[in-house]
């Protein structure tokens, strides 16, 4: 028997960084010559092997699965084809679908890189040279939520982990402060896509209500509404004297100076967090230029919080699945885009104002796109054989455009880019080589990518 | 670092070359070496060049990785293709896969992936396809195809340590001077002589009520009992209190919940959607295992009635019940609209949680990783992982009645639960949302809505004999909707459905029946269950639907099995539940005790409890492991044996104060020169806050209620608990996700458990009870008397008196509660 094993030193300081976050095993691994799979559980990535390009990414999700032929991928052959079947064409997909639908909206080169755009999305297509979108995504299962689930965690099941939480697993936060991934939506965010899965509890995104601008009914326990401040720290004082006697009398404990610590942690938080959350300090400037739905909060709220260091902010556009137009689809695109146009902008001019554009990877789209063909008559069916999605900086190189679908938008054909493709490239701009960042449960190391991925290196500079 | 790598390929195919090759077996052309001059020349100029630029990195022996486990390094390799077949048919590059993938024609096989060969390079490929392939490269030992695949060697898998049989072991008596109490203490100090270690000295005896309370109930002992302990010196006084906690409901609440982490008992789905509603009556499992455990039903009777209650003869209404383990089981929600082969996929992965499940929790074998090949590691064929999959294919869940009821009936009941279920499912869907054939949908919602309705009538007997149970199919036959030119229908009442729990007299089930997917209709995907007629699966190559292999008829683990492995009766749960317990009776008794201990150390001897292959760890101490487990059985399998052995042993009882000679040689304590200091659970935690604050609720079982809710003062086991979304409360502190088994819990300090303790309603309402419960107290220093002994067991000292009068000079009580609540005395477990 192996008499000292390996100090679980991972364990270890993780019980004593009292942070929201975590420390990650990167920067711990660099710093320390220890092996990290000595816990059990943990199969532990490898160092980064090359210098990231970002620190933070955030996600703007689009649940339902916006189409792609109206927005970003224009297709004239649509208009040719109205109300028929090209029989060479298999059109198939889950539902019954009839003929093929236009799309109505205009599109127009933008910009030096002459991308062109839907007429819905005038912000976007100003700013189209900071863009790089990917008209050749695909995906493999037509209904919502498992590929919402391979979106988020490379698996259509319910139980891997998300990719925020592999990213807060992978590098830990910047902010001991603030959580290393949190997660916007109205209502609260959270759920699948926050799901820590297999991965230590403390890596699940957390969830936070956007339609809400007060920090304290956005996060829970943030403050305390019977004790002022002074008094809570006079109260916080006695707890640490009483906790200081209590160790002294039983020996130094890594639990009981853990806790200690995150207690001052937590009495920081509340102040730190309460700033960090508060978007009614932004100049009303600011505030007029992202708009005021609850996507634009969250938008200018994960502004904030990678202005603050936090890893990963998804920010989900509505409640449920809005952009799942099976009827009335150009009445809903109307209806939705305007915001999500006005806000996913100003948050890339506005990061890149700041200077922070190139540290943080935006990515926008959904879990799949929709049919070229009628559903209902008005409406698209979900379409997982090609859709768009597009990214800006981080890396990514913007007034790019890659990849191609066929003819009637249905199939991407040129260029194909996975969901696991997408994860293997943001892992690789955040530093992290995706088959090197693994993780040991049940028996075997998994990944993000599981076995699948390639990095894109066409979308990156 | 020492990365061991084990790759599965996903359970869709997707567009990687492995996948997309087809079977078909080609016989190796051998392209020899007597190929032309000329030939060998177009090879060296034209093909390898190609072939090491663009195809080595994946496919020779120098792959940092081997993709499609295709070589492409010699000429062996290019004759015996890859996972998925041949790569060179004849001489006809149109009908060769290889040149299929560099040509890029088919969007899921494309090689090299990222970049497309020139014209020019694929037209050399394929006239060297037409002249021959000749290759002159030979095979290096390393890249021979065939040694690339390790066969299952299942005599030589039988030798692994955790397989073999259990035998107590005579342990030499050491020279402890009296140390030792129980036979367990002799291998402890055993191993800590051996390094020189000394053990540490007993526990202080308040520390020690405290600790065994709180391990074996999950409360903590009042001032009271404190004080009487600490003062009887009688020498079986520890015992006496060990045997009246053991005989107490509330250790059934305590050790209960630990076998609900290990089955991973939850009451809804991972998504709340139609066909995944949640389950309503699970709550009764959760009682039925408090009951068990408090009445120490043996471990292989307690497993097998949750595996097998319905096929053990001569099994009580009540203890079917058990069956809730599986009747409560989660699945995924499964929309009518897809196809066949997504709708069996999901299934399959509903099987694959049972069988995960079941391996890891019972047997510690990590099962699941053969699904789509053999283990990598541990001796289990892909066809064993089927043969017990197959198991769960021929198993339907389904609710039954508490009541005695006609076997038949209850058959017919259970089908037909499912049947009405399903159809009311489709017909609402289409009625709401018909697609594009309105028409057809309008037939089909008609037809599916009369067929429930025909099937709820066939069920009409129980009308008279269980009205319950009609009332419940009732509600199932959820009509959709008229259509605008039908009459409009009166809305159905509801039932007591609130919030998933009901209190109907029903438990969640299963019955033996086969399943199968219907995929006849290509527009709507049925189910179909045949009662009594068991579905042997086949094997699923890559875990593919789409790819169906040899049948592997259902049975045992063959590395673990005494002869023929198969299983006969009916789906084989009853056959399955005795192996586990006959011909892997080492094994599980040995996981099973491993939990125990780690439930009652706070460390398991095997550190992987969930996995005792080859990847897993070896056992700290592996003859008193082997040796706890023989007598395990030996003595009937009673888990209050194994709580006697244990809490009763001087190791169980030291000091777990940090003592720097033994830390220094032994840091993490795994000789355990102490007793490990621990953060408390949840369950414990939540519990003695309530209890401390005199506002626990000890009523027994029950529906659950709401952790979050304010007012819920119920034991924590009673809370609900969701595969959907968990209680904040729970998930705060490590609670395990109840959507897949978890080995074992976390405990981790975070700042926002310290938010939750400054800031909470709960704290705060508790500080406020505590107070509450100290009114009648003279003054403040009899309060501050009160509180400390309420809530740590003990009085204050001279000094945390003198803190706390001078923080009441300005601060109020109701502050100085919650501060007390707040510190670190009240969560550690010393």
């Amino acid at each position: 028997m192996a008499l000292i094993p390996p100090t679980p030193r991972r364990a270890f300081i993780e019980s004593l960084s009292a942070g929201l976050g975590s420390i990650g095993l990167l920067s711990m691994l660099s710093q320390q010559t220890a092996r990290a799979n000595t816990v059990a559980n943990v199969g532990g990535p490898a160092p980064s092997q090359f210098a990231p390009k970002a620190k933070h990414n955030i996600v703007l999700f689009m649940a339902g699965g916006p189409s792609q032929m109206d927005l970003f991928d224009p297709k004239p052959a649509l208009q040719k084809y109205e109300g028929q079947r090209p029989v060479e064409a298999d059109l198939r997909t889950e539902r019954t679908t009839g003929g093929i639908l236009p799309s109505p909206f205009a599109f127009k080169k933008h910009g030096q890189s002459g991308i062109e755009v839907s007429e819905l999305l005038p912000n976007l297509a100003a700013i189209i040279d900071d863009i790089c979108v990917v008209r050749s995504m695909h995906t493999f299962n037509p209904t919502h939520n498992p590929a919402r689930g391979l979106f988020h965690s490379g698996n259509i099941g319910a139980t891997r982990p998300s990719m925020g939480a592999w990213f807060d697993y992978g590098l830990g936060t910047e902010n001991q402060n603030l959580p290393g991934f949190v997660v916007l939506g109205p209502g609260g965010g959270g759920g699948a896509g926050a799901r820590s899965g297999f991965l230590p509890s403390k890596h699940q995104g957390i969830g936070f209500d956007c339609s809400q601008t007060e920090p304290e009914k956005m996060i829970r326990y943030l403050q305390n509404k019977q004790l002022a401040a002074p008094d809570q720290r006079r109260q916080l004082d006695l707890i640490q004297q009483l906790n200081r006697e209590h160790e002294s009398s039983f020996g130094q404990d890594e639990f009981l100076e853990g806790r200690i610590q995150a207690m001052e942690t937590a009495y920081r938080m509340q102040f730190e967090a309460t700033d960090a959350f508060d978007i009614r300090k932004e100049p009303e400037a600011v505030r007029q230029e992202y708009g005021s739905t609850s996507f634009a909060n969250g938008c200018l709220l994960a502004r904030r919080l990678v202005e603050r260091g936090v890893r990963t902010v998804h920010v989900y556009y509505g409640p449920g699945q809005p952009w799942d137009d099976h009827n009335r689809i150009n009445q809903g695109l109307r209806g939705r885009c305007p915001d999500m146009d006005q806000a996913a902008a100003a948050l890339i001019r506005d990061l890149k104002r700041r200077g922070l554009l190139d540290e943080t990877a935006v990515i926008w789209g959904g879990e799949f796109g929709r049919t070229p063909v009628s559903e209902s008559k008005d409406g698209r069916d979900h379409n997982p054989f090609g859709f768009t999605m597009f990214m800006a900086g981080g890396g990514f190189k913007g007034g790019t455009c890659y990849g191609a679908t066929d003819e009637l938008g249905f199939r991407a054909v040129e260029n194909r880019v996975s969901v696991h493709d997408l994860h293997a490239t943001l892992l690789h701009v955040l530093g992290i080589d995706h088959e090197k960042l693994t993780y040991r449960y049940a028996g075997r190391d998994f990944r993000l990518t599981d076995v699948h991925g390639q990095v894109i290196h066409d979308l990156l500079t | 670092m020492a990365m061991k790598r084990i790759l599965s390929v996903g359970i869709l195919s997707l567009a990687t070359w492995a996948s997309a090759l087809s079977a078909e077996e080609i016989v190796a052309d051998a392209r020899t070496a007597t190929a032309s001059k000329e030939d060998l020349e177009f090879f060296e100029k034209s093909i390898r060049p190609v072939l090491v630029d663009k195809c080595y990195s994946c496919h020779s022996a120098e792959a940092k990785k081997l993709k499609g486990e295709l070589y492409l390094d010699s000429r062996a390799g290019v004759a015996a293709g890859g996972e998925g077949g041949a790569v060179v048919s004849g001489r006809d590059p149109n009908q060769s896969r290889l040149i299929q993938a560099i040509r890029w024609t088919d969007a899921d096989l494309q090689m090299p992936p990222t970049e497309k060969l020139s014209a020019q390079q694929i037209a050399a490929f394929e006239r060297w396809i037409e002249r021959g392939a000749s290759d002159p490269r030979e095979a290096t030992t390393s890249t021979t195809p065939g040694t690339a695949k390790k066969k299952i060697d299942l005599e030589e898998g039988r030798k692994w340590w955790a397989f073999q049989p259990v035998k107590s072991i005579d342990v030499p008596v050491l020279d402890d001077a009296g140390w030792a109490k129980k036979k367990i203490d002799h291998f402890v100090v055993g191993q800590l002589q051996e390094h020189q270690v000394v053990p540490s000295p007993a526990a202080d005896r308040a520390t020690l009520i405290r600790r065994v309370y709180l391990d074996l109930i999950g409360l903590r002992p009042t001032f009271e009992q404190v004080d009487a302990f600490v003062h009887d010196d009688s020498t079986d006084a520890y015992e006496r209190v060990v045997e009246q906690l053991l005989s107490s409901m509330h250790y059934g609440e305590r050790w209960g919940r630990y076998w609900l982490d290990v089955v991973h008992y939850g009451e809804d789905n991972y998504t709340g959607e139609a066909t995944t509603p949640p389950y309503p009556f699970a709550w009764r499992y959760r009682d039925w295992v408090i009951e068990a455990i408090n009445k120490d039903v043996p471990y292989d009777r307690f497993v097998k009635l949750q595996l097998a209650a319905d096929l053990m003869p001569g099994t009580s209404r009540q203890d079917l019940v058990a069956l809730g383990f599986l009747g409560a089981s989660p699945g995924y929600h499964k929309d009518g609209r897809l196809s066949k082969d997504v709708v069996e996929t999901l299934y399959t992965d509903d099987w694959d949680e049972r069988v995960d499940t079941i391996t890891r929790g019972l047997l510690g074998l990590t099962v699941a990783c053969a699904r789509c090949h053999d283990h990598k590691f541990d001796p289990i064929p892909t066809a064993d992982y089927y043969s017990l999959a197959g198991v769960f294919a021929s198993t339907v869940q389904a609710p039954r009645p508490l009541a005695e009821i006609d076997p038949a009936a209850e058959t017919r009941f259970m089908v037909d639960t499912q049947r009405i279920f399903y159809r009311s499912y489709v017909a609402n869907l289409l009625r709401d949302d018909p697609g594009s054939k309105p028409d057809e949908a309008r037939t089909k919602v008609k037809r599916y809505a009369a067929e429930m309705e025909q099937f709820k009538e066939e069920n009409a007997g129980l009308r008279e004999s269980h009205p319950r149970l009609y009332d419940h199919l009732s509600q199932l036959a959820k009509q959709p909707n008229p259509y605008p030119d039908e009459p409009k229908r009166e809305p159905m009442q509801r039932g007591d459905r609130r919030r998933g729990t009901s209190t109907e007299p029903m438990f969640q089930a299963v019955y033996d029946a086969g399943f199968w997917i219907d995929g006849s209709d290509t527009d709507l995907t049925m189910l179909e269950i045949r009662p009594g007629e068991p579905r042997d699966l086949n094997v699923l190559q890559g875990g593919s639907v789409t790819k169906p292999g040899p049948v592997a008829p259902r049975g045992f683990l063959s590395v673990l099995a005494n002869g023929d492995p198969k299983f006969h009766q009916g789906s084989g749960r009853s056959e399955l539940a005795d192996r586990i317990f006959s011909d892997a009776a080492g094994l599980s008794a040995r996981v099973m005790v491993n939990r125990v201990w780690a439930w009652h150390f706070g460390k398991p001897l095997v550190s992987t409890p969930s996995d005792f292959g080859v990847q897993g760890e070896k056992p700290t101490h592996p003859q008193l492991l082997d040796d706890l487990s023989a007598r395990f059985i030996e003595n009937g399998y009673s888990l209050k044996w194994l709580h006697r052995e244990i809490v009763l042993s001087a190791t169980y009882c030291q000091s777990s104060r940090p003592r720097e000679d033994a830390a220094h040689v032994d840091p993490s304590n795994r000789l355990l020169w102490r007793m490990n200091p621990r953060r408390l659970d949840i369950e414990a935690y939540r519990d003695c806050l309530l209890q401390a604050s005199g506002s626990l609720d000890e009523r027994f079982g029950g529906p659950s209620m709401d952790l979050d809710q304010p007012g819920s003062t119920r034991r924590t086991i009673y809370g609900r608990i969701g595969r959907e979304r968990l209680s904040t409360m729970l998930q705060l502190y490590d609670f395990p996700s109840a959507a897949i088994h978890s080995p074992q819990r976390e405990s981790t300090i975070s700042p926002l458990q310290q938010l939750f303790v400054m800031n909470s309603t709960f704290l705060q309402d508790r500080a406020a009870a505590l107070v509450g419960r100290v009114e009648q107290e003279p003054d403040n220093s009899a309060k501050i008397r009160t509180m400390h002994r309420r809530l740590f067991g003990r009085e204050p000292s001279e000094h945390e008196l003198q803190l706390a009068v001078r923080f009441l000079e300005t601060s109020s009580l109701a502050q100085y509660a919650q501060a007390l609540l707040a510190t670190n005395e009240v969560i550690f477990w010393p």
